[in-house]
Formats: C-alpha cells, sequence, structure tokens
C-alpha cells in the first residue's frame, strides 16, 4: 500500500515538474506553430500524472522490502559499482576489475579466497581478450608497461 | 514467388561463411544464456548488444548473431525447466508440467530431446509464417498515415502488459517514464534543448543500451544478492538417451498444433510466448483428453508447449519487422539493436533493406537447424552448466555488461548511469512496476512524438484528426481492448495458470 502510494506521490511531482518545465521552453526559432516542442511532453504530463492519482487512490498489496542489513548489503554492491566506474580509467581494467568480481562474489557468499581468484581470473581473461583477440582496448591504467 | 526469389537471396547473405560462424556463435551463446540462471534472453540479448556494436561488426553480422542468441535462449530454458522444475523463464514454466516428470521416471534425456524437436518444429513453422505474413503485413501497413502509427504505438503500450498483466495502470506509468527519458536532448524538428539542464552529455538524449543493460542485468545482481541465493543448484543427473523414431512420430502432430498456436500468440499484440505455451499445453490436454497422462509425464505435454513457445518467440518478430512495434522484452530489445544500427524498422524495411531483412529471415532458418544439432549431443555440457553457483557467475555476467557499455564510449558517467538505472530497475521491480515498457518509450519515444507532429501539422492541430480515419479508430479500440481486457478475462487466466502449476506442486510435497 504505502509502496504504490509513495510511487504515485513521487510520479505526481514528476508529472507536475516535467510538465512545467515544458510550458517555459523557448518559442522555437521560426514562430509558435500549431505543434511545438512542448506538445508532446505536455501529453505525457498528463498521462503521468492522472495514472499517479490512480496510484495513490487504489493503491497495490506491498512486496516485502527486504531488512535493514540486506538494503545495506544492495547499497554496498552500489557503492562498489559506483567506485569500479570511477578506478577503471585511472587505476587500469585488471585491479578494479579483480575488486569488483571479487568483492561481488564474496557479498553473495563465496569464500575470499575463491572469490580473489574468479576476480583476478575473469579480470586478465577479459581483459586478454579484448586486448588482443577482439582489439578493443581496455584501459590498462597503473600497470602499463614501458 | 517474389518472396521464394527474396528468401533465395537471404540464403545468399546466411550462408556466407563468415555470416554462418556467427549464427553457430549466437546460438551457443543462447543456449548458455537461456540455461543459465538468472539470464533470461532479454537480458542476454541486452548485453551482447553493445559488444556486438563496439566490435564493429556490420548491420548483418550483428543481426544475425543476436538473432541467433534469442532463438537459442529460448531453447536453452527448457533445459532447467525440465531437469529441477525450475523454469528459465516465463515461458519455459509450462513445460515444467510434464518435463519433471518425465525427469523423475528417469527420462530427462527423452525429455530434453522431445523438446528440442519439439522447439525446432515450433521455429520451423512460426519462420514459415513469417516469411508468408511479413510482407502481406509490411504491404498493408504502407497505408498507414502519422496518425495510425501514433494509434499504433498506442496499441503497443496498451497491449505491453499482456492479457495476464496484473496492473494496467503501472504499465502506463513505466511507458510514461521511458517516454519522458526519450524527450531528452535537442529537440530534432526545432533543435530546442529539452530537459537537458545545460549538462553537456545529456545533449544527445540518454542512450537506450545504456538504460537496457542498467535496467535488467544491474536489477538482477540486485535482486540476487537480496534473496542470498548464491549458491549452485544441485547437479542433476542425465540419463542415456533412448529415444526411438515411434517416440518423435508420436508428439509430432502435437508439435504442429503447438506451433501453429504459438505462432497466432506471438503474433497478436499482448499474448506473447508465456500465452502461447500455456494455450498450447491446455488446448493439447483437451484434444488428447483422457487417454493422455498430462501431468504424469507425457512427452506430448512437453512437445505442445515447447512448440508453442519457441513459434510464438518468432512470431514475435512478424509485429517487430513490419511495424516496428515490438510485443515483448525481448523483441523490444531486439529492436533497440536495429535501432542502434541504423536500420528503422517498419514497413519500409522490406523494400529499403531487403537484403538484410531477408538475410535474417534465413539466418533463423539456418539457426533452428544448428540448434538442434547441438542440442542433442551438446545437452550434458549445457546441463553442467546449470550448477555454476550464481555467486561466480552473477559477478561476471555485470562485469561483461559493464565492460560492453564501457566500449561503447570509454566514459565512465555511462557506467554510472547504469547504475542508476539498475538501482532504479530494483526499485520500480520490487513496486511490481514493469521493465518493458520503459524500454519500450525509450525506444519509440522519438518515433511516437514526429508521428503526433505530424499529424498535428497536417491537421493545423486539430488533436479530432487523430481518430478521424476508419483504421485508426479501429486500432484506437484495440487499444482500449488491451487496456481493459486484462481486468476482465487476466483474474481467470492467471488463475488457470496458477492452478496447473498448483496441481503438480502438491502432489510433490507429498513424497
Amino acid at each position: 500500500m504505502i509502496g504504490d502510494r509513495i510511487l504515485g506521490i513521487l510520479m505526481l511531482l514528476l508529472a507536475v515538474s516535467y510538465g512545467w518545465e515544458a510550458s517555459q521552453f523557448p518559442e522555437p526559432f521560426g514562430g509558435a506553430e500549431a505543434v511545438g516542442p512542448e506538445t508532446f511532453p505536455l501529453l505525457l504530463a498528463v498521462i503521468l500524472g492522472v495514472s499517479s492519482l490512480y496510484l495513490i487512490v487504489k493503491p497495490d498489496q506491498d512486496q516485502p522490502w527486504p531488512g535493514v542489513r540486506t538494503l545495506l548489503d544492495l547499497g554496498f554492491v552500489l557503492a562498489v559499482l559506483a567506485i569500479f566506474s570511477a578506478m577503471l580509467a585511472p587505476v587500469g581494467f585488471v585491479i578494479s576489475t579483480t575488486l569488483m568480481v571479487g568483492v561481488l562474489c564474496w557479498r553473495m557468499g563465496a569464500r575470499p579466497l575463491p572469490s580473489v581468484l574468479t576476480g583476478v581470473s575473469s579480470a586478465v581473461v577479459v581483459y586478454l581478450l579484448f586486448n588482443f583477440v577482439l582489439e578493443l582496448h581496455l584501459p590498462a591504467g597503473i600497470l602499463k608497461l614501458s | 514467388m517474389e518472396t521464394l526469389n527474396f528468401l533465395l537471396q537471404g540464403f545468399a547473405v546466411a550462408l556466407t561463411p563468415e555470416h554462418l560462424m556467427f549464427a553457430a556463435i549466437g546460438a551457443i551463446l543462447g543456449t548458455l544464456i537461456g540455461a543459465l540462471p538468472g539470464l533470461g534472453p532479454a537480458n542476454g540479448v541486452a548485453i551482447l548488444i553493445p559488444l556486438a556494436f563496439s566490435l564493429g561488426l556490420s548491420p548483418a553480422a550483428s543481426l544475425i548473431m543476436l538473432t541467433s542468441v534469442y532463438a537459442g535462449a529460448m531453447y536453452g530454458g527448457r533445459i532447467s525447466s525440465i531437469l529441477l522444475n525450475i523454469p528459465g523463464d516465463e515461458p519455459a514454466m509450462m513445460t515444467t508440467l510434464d518435463g519433471y516428470p518425465m525427469a523423475m521416471k528417469g527420462k530427462a534425456a527423452e525429455a530434453l530431446a522431445i523438446s528440442a524437436i519439439a522447439s525446432f518444429i515450433g521455429s520451423l513453422l512460426a519462420t514459415i509464417g513469417l516469411i508468408i505474413l511479413a510482407p502481406i503485413l509490411a504491404r498493408f501497413a504502407l497505408h498507414f498515415g502519422a496518425a495510425e502509427y501514433f494509434a499504433l504505438f498506442a496499441l503497443a503500450f496498451a497491449t505491453l502488459g499482456g492479457i495476464t498483466g496484473k496492473n494496467q495502470v503501472k504499465t502506463i506509468v513505466a511507458a510514461c517514464l521511458g517516454l519522458m527519458i526519450a524527450t531528452v536532448g535537442v529537440d530534432i524538428s526545432t533543435g530546442n534543448q529539452r530537459y537537458t539542464f545545460d549538462i553537456l552529455e545529456l545533449y544527445e538524449g540518454v542512450d537506450f543500451i545504456i538504460a537496457i543493460v542498467g535496467l535488467f542485468a544491474v536489477s538482477e545482481l540486485l535482486f540476487f544478492i537480496e534473496k542470498h541465493v548464491g549458491e549452485g543448484l544441485a547437479a542433476a543427473k542425465l540419463n542415456k538417451l533412448n529415444l526411438k523414431m515411434s517416440d518423435i512420430l508420436h508428439v509430432i502432430p502435437t508439435s504442429l498444433r503447438g506451433s501453429v498456436l504459438g505462432f497466432i500468440s506471438g503474433v497478436l499484440p499482448g499474448a506473447g510466448a508465456s500465452l502461447g505455451s500455456f494455450v498450447s499445453y491446455t488446448l493439447e490436454k483437451r484434444v488428447v483428453g483422457s487417454k493422455g497422462q498430462f501431468g504424469e509425464g507425457d512427452p506430448r505435454g512437453v512437445a505442445a508447449p515447447e512448440a508453442g513457445n519457441n513459434a510464438a518467440a518468432n512470431g514475435a518478430l512478424v509485429p517487430m519487422l513490419t511495424l516496428g512495434v515490438p510485443g515483448s522484452g525481448t523483441t523490444a530489445v531486439l529492436l533497440a539493436m536495429l535501432i542502434s544500427l541504423n536500420i528503422q524498422p517498419g514497413p519500409m524495411l522490406f523494400t529499403q533493406n531487403a537484403e538484410l531483412v531477408w538475410g535474417v529471415i534465413a539466418a533463423l532458418l539456418v539457426g533452428n537447424l544448428m540448434l538442434l544439432a547441438l542440442n542433442i549431443p551438446m545437452i550434458g555440457l549445457f546441463v553442467k552448466l546449470l550448477s555454476i553457483p550464481p555467486k561466480y557467475l552473477m559477478p561476471v555476467v555485470t562485469l561483461v555488461a559493464a565492460v560492453g557499455i564501457y566500449s561503447i564510449s570509454n566514459s565512465a558517467l555511462d557506467l554510472y548511469f547504469m547504475v542508476g538505472f539498475g538501482l532504479a530497475g530494483y526499485v520500480l521491480r520490487k513496486l511490481e512496476v514493469p521493465l518493458v515498457p520503459v524500454i519500450l518509450g525509450m525506444l519509440l519515444g522519438p518515433e511516437m512524438e514526429l508521428n503526433l507532429r505530424h499529424a498535428l501539422a497536417i491537421s493545423d492541430g486539430d488533436w479530432t484528426a487523430l481518430f478521424s480515419s476508419g483504421l485508426s479508430l479501429t486500432i484506437w479500440s484495440l487499444a482500449f481492448l488491451g487496456l481493459a481486457l486484462p481486468y476482465i478475462v487476466g483474474p481467470i487466466l492467471r488463475r488457470r495458470m496458477e492452478n496447473a502449476r498448483a496441481r503438480l506442486e502438491v502432489p510433490e510435497e507429498g513424497d
């Protein structure tokens, strides 16, 4: 119930701000016409607005949400993925991938040693495959030779 | 005759050694994707698109490879249904009803072989149906004007929830979200900036491939983590294959009936492969009646849904190729691939890119033969894959997805977007908001808006022009039906599908 209501309220806010933004578009070069860049967005804003009202009035039963520990786990995984994205270019593919895959395996319940092994081997295999067989260049980062 | 000529040209494209190789790679990858836990066909194709893209494959080669992946994934989904009573994807659900009992009786290898043959018959007949029906539909669609196309896109969204869809309003919300994302960027008609907030990277809009990979692959990883299902499934045992010619002949009539039904439900908007396999199974049960032992391991109960869902998968290509309107998640992903290769699907596809389309259709035929040839001898390998624990598999899959995205434009920002879409996908799935309409909205948004503008420009801003022709009125009423029907027949159908599964699960608990 509450989940759908929150979704409905957020969607309503989105619809209103999206529609308001559309009504603020500057008039296109060459003068206004029957249909402009704002027509379609306004239509969408109306449809989304009406649907979100329905969600607020008639919400479905909620699915069980995970507990705090699992939510922390999920947040941790998202953070790992974000750190991986940030590390990729400066630090290099092999190191960041080893970390990302290793940590994810570990968070999914694998023991530390197999996790590290999966991380290292997938990093090295994908790196070699991409750079030498498929000729797509992944960043070498600090491991770059010469 | 003209069609036959085109088809022969298509074979000339498909049978070049390079394309044959890509079809084989696609077929193997597809079966792997279908067989591995947690990777559906839509997911698999989505992960492979950026790779095909950044490898610089020709449009024909990438299309051939990815349609083979699609066909292969439909084959692969049945393996865990039969051996472990866990459907690899939704359409494979009905296969568990008789497939698993057959495996319990020590006839797993036979069940797998029969399902491979039924899948082959289903795909083959549906490809023939596609060859006959697609050019006719394409010719008919040439009569469509802007108003009709706008209505058609609305129809696509209205029926996307499917006849068994639970909450149509959530489908609409999802579609709106997708369409809204599609409006981000510089407006193609006027050059106005919309929702870019002066961020340079947003001028070109949001890349739908990033959205697809994030929504499907990353959110799947999050679901695996939430459910703490890192351990592998118990290794399944496979007996030695003992299939007689008479066993095959026994299931041929069933497969033929299932194929026809499956093809029809694949072509129709809103039905899809799940319903295709359900209808095929229930009808077969009725036709055979008390002579069969359905639910207790009747081979015909394996053949019917498998023929049905494979036929439906290929049938779904008809509206996707001829109208540019996909009816399911996986065909939406295939549409994404076409658009990213700069090929606009629709009626003109059959005249402008005839060689390519027919090449792909021919490749489907070739791919199906390959799949049959692969599936019977290599089944032992695919069975072993089932027991790979997700705790090692999912991180590597996420890696491959991320590498694919990164290789498109070497930008970390794309990866952040992917993670963001993954989080959004997780939350939306938790709230039971379907993700396919979001994708479809992103894909169809630009075309939909263009057609709305054309229609309104012709009528000088008169909105009634959208409903003026008989054809557009028909499409609008179908769209309305598509939205309303699930409320009327949906609960009944859903209950029947659940009953069918419940009946299977009760005796199992008694064991």
